[in-house]
């Protein structure tokens, strides 16, 4: 299974450090102009109390906020784009370009197969998240000197290595959806539909008093992108959620996986049963 | 300790309201080379899935080696090597290095290195990245994979599809030195004088029904047999209409049959009217296929 592993993480490579260096982008030219912009961010203090930056927690006054807001707010979006596409690729993708035939074929589980691309799916969004992590706390450690704030470059490695869980949350989801769906297109439209509804759903609920409750539904609600967490960290409740809800979804990719019929584009309903 | 390499009973396949294979019952004896053959679509390649747990079934059973296809299909697949119709690989990987995956993956004792040998036969250069190779060269791949194992079973989807006559040729030794060696192969074709050539039985499959499974030299003997009747007096043009009963053509004094069925009819008609000689000719393995499937009108090729 190492040799499976190995394979799953060699066609991986290059979506590995591709993502990993173009979302280091973002964060490295973010840390890179602060203290040219810094005097520039306090004067949007009174524009921050809109309800709508509250609701997003996005406090650009400080530099706390307006790592926040621009960076660790948004690299778990971004991510989640590669985890939809890698996520429903690894089984729906391959099913549908006909590499997975050979696979099945062998004297291997399905759910052994299924667990080593899970884990695959795993390490790559870890190891993007690593690079990120390390490109934005270097970066950070450069300017650290222009820059009035308790944040230190390991804080802002650890803020955004804790996206770790919402994006598994998502690639796993990705994985289940390529697992139940006949088509990779379904697949990505749904989990596309997950990740966009998440997000926003959880910002927009949290500007509406009346919808406060529902933000537990929206995934995004577990992953708190404000100031406050860059020095306090995640909930760790909200992260351990996060992770039950990449693990349920694995066990269904697992399962439906093994109930159904490969290479042919149907729902597991229309799985025959074994007489 | 079952005597069949393969067996199916009652083996049906239903896509939703589509149909794949109904109610097939096959037997594979060991150490045979098995054809089997049908138009596209006629339910070939899901009775191989089905056999491989790729598909389930909808109703009846399949084993393989005397191991059920889907309660102990690890263990059945682990006798098996498959070279699937369609091949899709990991491109981005050299030959080399996916045999190497593949053959930890199969997980059985063959020698590491076998694989090379089969790669040096097949005059495969596995140094290159897969998406180099042209379709022939994917198709030497997908050969060697199936062999590499030294299966009791060989699975093959249109074994010789994309290769030159010369490699064909050596596919077609391998296949005989795999029986010899007590393979079971079981290959699904479309080149029906490669599977004359080469197998001991063949099945053939109409609209997801096994039709016939016969000897190639008892298919050819018994269901087609092809007459050239010479008259004095011609017979009316409806004079052998009987069932099974194909008149192919008329000239001068002589009707070309085919004859499925009903010979005893056809030579007694053939007499009352003054039959002065009858030829018989031999009729190839495709000629028996197409009248099997009607030329023209053979099935549904869904």
């Amino acid at each position: 299974m190492l040799r499976l592993l190995q394979q799953e993480m060699r066609s991986r490579r290059g979506a590995i450090i591709g993502w990993g260096l173009g979302l280091s982008f973002f964060p490295v030219v973010y840390l890179g102009i602060y203290p040219a912009v810094a005097e520039e961010m306090k004067s949007f203090r009174s524009l921050m109390e809109l309800p709508i930056y509250q609701a997003m927690g996005m406090t650009m006054a400080s530099f706390e906020g307006f790592i926040a807001s621009t960076v660790t707010n948004i690299v778990p979006v971004l991510l989640s784009i590669y985890a939809v596409i890698t996520g429903v690729n690894t089984l729906a993708g391959e099913e549908e370009n006909g590499r997975l035939e050979l696979i099945v074929a062998l004297p291997i589980p399905r759910w052994q197969i299924a667990t080593v691309k899970a884990i695959a799916i795993g390490i790559a969004l870890f190891l993007i998240l690593v690079i990120v992590s390390a490109a934005s706390a270097f970066t950070f450690l450069a300017i650290e000197s222009q820059v009035e704030t308790a944040v230190t470059p390991l804080d802002i490695f650890f803020s955004l290595l804790a996206a770790w869980p919402i994006v598994m949350a998502v690639g796993m989801i990705s994985l289940f959806l390529g697992a139940f769906c006949p088509t990779r297109r379904i697949a990505a439209m749904v989990a596309a539909v997950i990740v966009v509804t998440g997000y926003f759903g959880s910002n927009l609920a949290g500007m509406i008093s009346s919808l406060e409750k529902a933000q537990i539904l929206f995934l995004f609600y577990y992953y708190d992108a404000t100031a406050d967490a860059l020095v306090k960290g995640q909930q760790t409740s909200h992260m351990l959620i996060l992770l039950a809800v990449a693990l349920i979804a694995y066990g269904l990719a697992v399962y439906f996986f093994q109930m159904r019929n490969l290479t042919v584009a149907e729902w597991p309903w229309r799985k025959a049963k074994i007489a | 300790m079952t005597e069949y390499a393969i067996e199916t009973q009652g083996l049906t396949v239903y896509y939703g309201r589509h149909r794949g294979i109904i109610d097939v019952d096959l037997r594979v004896g060991k150490g045979e080379i098995f054809g089997f053959l049908g138009p596209n679509g006629a339910g070939k390649t899901t009775t191989e899935r089905v056999l491989l747990d790729i598909i389930r079934p909808t109703a009846g059973s399949a084993s393989m080696l005397g191991l059920d296809c889907q309660k102990e299909g690890v263990q059945a697949r682990a006798k098996v090597g498959y070279l699937p119709g369609e091949l899709s690989f990991y491109d981005n990987m050299k030959a080399s290095q996916f045999f190497q995956m593949y053959h930890s993956l199969q997980g059985d004792g063959t020698e590491a290195t076998y694989w090379q040998s089969l790669a040096d036969r097949l005059d495969l250069d596995t140094s290159r990245k897969i998406r180099e190779y042209s379709r022939g060269n994917k198709q030497k791949v997908g050969i060697v994979l199936a062999f590499m194992n030294k299966p009791a079973l060989l699975i093959l989807d249109e074994p010789t599809s994309g290769l030159d006559p010369l490699v064909q040729q050596t596919v077609m030794d391998m296949i005989r030195e795999a029986r010899n060696d007590g393979t079971t192969v079981f290959f699904s074709s479309h080149n029906l004088p490669e599977v004359q050539a080469v197998c001991d039985r063949v099945g053939i499959i109409r609209e997801g029904s096994l039709v016939a499974t016969e000897r190639i030299e008892d298919l050819m003997k018994q269901q087609l047999k092809r007459l050239r009747l010479s008259f004095s007096s011609m017979p009316p043009a409806a004079a052998f209409g009987q069932e099974g009963v194909t008149e192919i053509e008329r000239d001068g004094q002589t009707v070309l049959l085919e004859v499925r069925d009903n010979l005893n009819a056809v030579l007694e008609t053939a007499v009352s009217y003054h039959i002065t000689n009858i030829e018989t000719e031999s009729v190839s393995l495709e000629e028996v296929f197409l009248a099997y499937y009607g030329k023209g009108n053979g099935g549904n090729h869904a």
